[in-house]
């Protein structure tokens, strides 16, 4: 249960520096590689945050009813945003491997069968195809040239925002085989209302679908229900996973039976 | 009040549930919000697009699904008490107290889709679509639900006591979500 | 104490129900008329549904006997409603 541990407590690590402590861990922590996963995971979120939000400035989403010459002049104005911000998104993208490694591992830590941990993963390595990737190659398309006929960016803006917005599909799956393995656990990984939690993450996944069809109102992709009411959700839910994965990490004994508290 | 007869306080179900249904009871407040924001931008517009809605059929819903769940409820005192064929036999009034909400709800949206009031008719057409058809989605959710509770109920190796009992919070929760939701769409004016 | 419980069950359920279909016939006492803006039915109507509401959370779900904690936060969680929907109804009376 704990042998790992006990191989390496002969060795002092309190006294040492932040570096110390951070060397003892590279050497020595058995949970090294999920501690490096989780880290990972806190840099990947803060970066798509800062990346999204504030370097291209795609989210908040903009207005679908938008006109041509405002579409153009809306990648006008964040021209190097775009291609600088997404640049560095493809550059990292691969983090999110870790992120769905961690989540797929809590899964395999439970009572179930690993085929819920296999299908999530594959679920999930897929969903950040239309998920991301193709709305960043869509805009940094459309920046690349600005002087592209007007009616092709405005196709590139729509073809972006729908597969950012409008694919949620994959997530509600990934979200809903993620709660019934937390459901079903009798190991305890994670509290049940972690489980429920996924299901209303699931349910506001759903509450996309009308952005395909209106383009101005509460429904369109910027809308306050089909946007900003599923961002909170989102935030509290992302927040929430990242604590408990932390505290799964924690606890972990590496056995088969319940995890410790 | 205070007798040898009343109950110690207790949670009845899995907390965990409650954290839900409070989540859940909050996102629904949101939605709300927003319904209500848009209808006082275009009251007469909204007014208009509700006389298309049958009032009669609003009020035949709910009370559909309150007796659901005073049903589901006597489950779980049958429950609590051993009487386990009792508590059976009102989870499968409640299920099929459900089949008849559901198919009430379809007939209803056929009447009206045919009658031309449509998700994209207007404002508030899109937010009664919206908010019943959200609302459609828990009632199936809450069919999965029922299928755990009757399971529990089914075998004496099981029975659970709380897992009914967890099961009858969400069910109580589709039936208070739907008295909002009628209230909002079908008599405020 | 079952039968006490089952009796308030009863009780409880009935007295919703009458509460809906009184509120369904006050909505169409108006006939065809039904069509103006009605705040004082409105009203009341969103405050009878929150009352509904709290009568099945205590009766139903058995927040009556849970810890105050639970009571706090479903009644917290109905003012909350209250005040969202009514407040919006209310300005968006007084602004137009």
């Amino acid at each position: 249960m704990s042998a790992s541990a006990t191989r390496t407590a002969p060795l002092p690590e309190a006294s040492r520096s932040w570096l110390g402590r951070v060397a003892w861990h590279w050497r020595y922590d058995p949970k090294l590689e999920l501690w490096i996963g989780w880290w990972a995971m806190i840099v990947f979120y803060q970066l798509y945050g800062l990346l999204f939000f504030l370097v291209t400035r795609i989210q908040p989403p903009p207005d679908p009813s938008f006109d041509v010459p405002r579409i153009v002049q809306w990648f006008g104005d964040r021209h190097h945003g775009l291609l600088i911000g997404f640049g560095i998104v493809f550059l990292i993208t691969g983090m999110l491997g870790a992120v769905n490694a961690l989540l797929a591992y809590s899964m395999r830590r439970m009572s179930v069968s690993p085929a819920f941990a296999y299908s999530y993963l594959l679920i999930y390595s897929l969903s950040a195809v239309p998920g991301m990737l193709l709305t960043c190659i869509a805009l940094v398309v459309g920046a690349m040239r600005p002087d592209r006929d007007p009616r092709l960016i405005s196709w590139l803006y729509d073809f972006a925002f729908m597969a950012f917005d409008g694919t949620m599909g994959v997530f509600l799956i990934g979200s809903l085989v993620w709660m019934a393995a937390i459901l079903l656990d009798r190991n305890r990984v994670f509290p049940k209302w972690f489980g429920y939690l996924n299901l209303c993450n699931a349910l506001t996944e759903v509450v996309v679908a009308p952005a395909w069809i209106f383009k101005r109102g509460v429904f369109a992709w910027d809308g306050a229900i089909t946007w900003w009411i599923d961002m909170v959700v989102f935030v509290i839910y992302t927040g929430v996973f990242i604590t408990l994965i932390r505290k799964m990490i924690v606890r972990e004994d590496f056995g088969t039976g319940p995890l410790p508290e | 009040m205070k007798n040898l007869a009343t109950p110690a306080s207790f949670v009845p179900g899995q907390p965990d549930m409650w954290a839900f249904v409070l989540f859940e009871a909050m996102l629904f407040t949101g939605y709300f919000s927003v319904y209500m924001v848009c209808r006082m931008q275009s009251p007469e517009l909204y007014l208009r697009s509700q006389a298309q809605l049958d009032l009669r059929v609003g009020v035949f819903n709910t009370l559909v699904l309150l007796f659901s769940s005073w049903s589901i409820a006597r489950c779980v005192q049958a429950a609590r008490e051993g009487r386990h064929p009792a508590a059976l036999r009102g989870a499968f009034l409640t299920s099929f107290l459900g089949l008849v909400f559901l198919a009430s709800k379809v007939l209803e949206w056929s009447r009206e889709i045919r009658k031309g009031f449509q998700f994209t008719t207007d404002g508030f057409s899109s937010f009664y679509y919206f908010l019943t058809g959200i609302h459609f989605l828990h009632l199936l959710i809450g069919f999965v639900v029922l299928g755990v509770v009757v399971y529990q109920l089914w075998s004496p190796a099981r029975r659970s006591q709380e897992l009914v009992e967890t099961g009858a919070t969400y069910w109580h929760t589709v039936d208070f979500l739907w008295v909002m939701i009628f209230s909002l769409l079908y008599v405020m004016r | 104490m079952s039968a006490g419980s089952d009796k308030r069950l009863l009780v409880a359920w009935l007295a919703l129900s009458a509460i809906t279909i009184a509120s369904g016939a006050l909505a169409s006492l108006g006939g065809r008329d039904a069509l103006r803006p009605n705040a004082a039915l409105t009203f009341g109507v969103i405050a009878i549904a929150l009352v509904k509401v709290r009568v099945i959370l205590r009766e139903f779900m058995e927040v009556r006997h849970a810890p105050a904690l639970l009571c706090r936060l479903t009644d917290g969680w109905l003012l909350f409603t209250a005040v969202s929907l009514l407040g919006t109804y209310v300005a968006g009376i007084a602004t137009s």
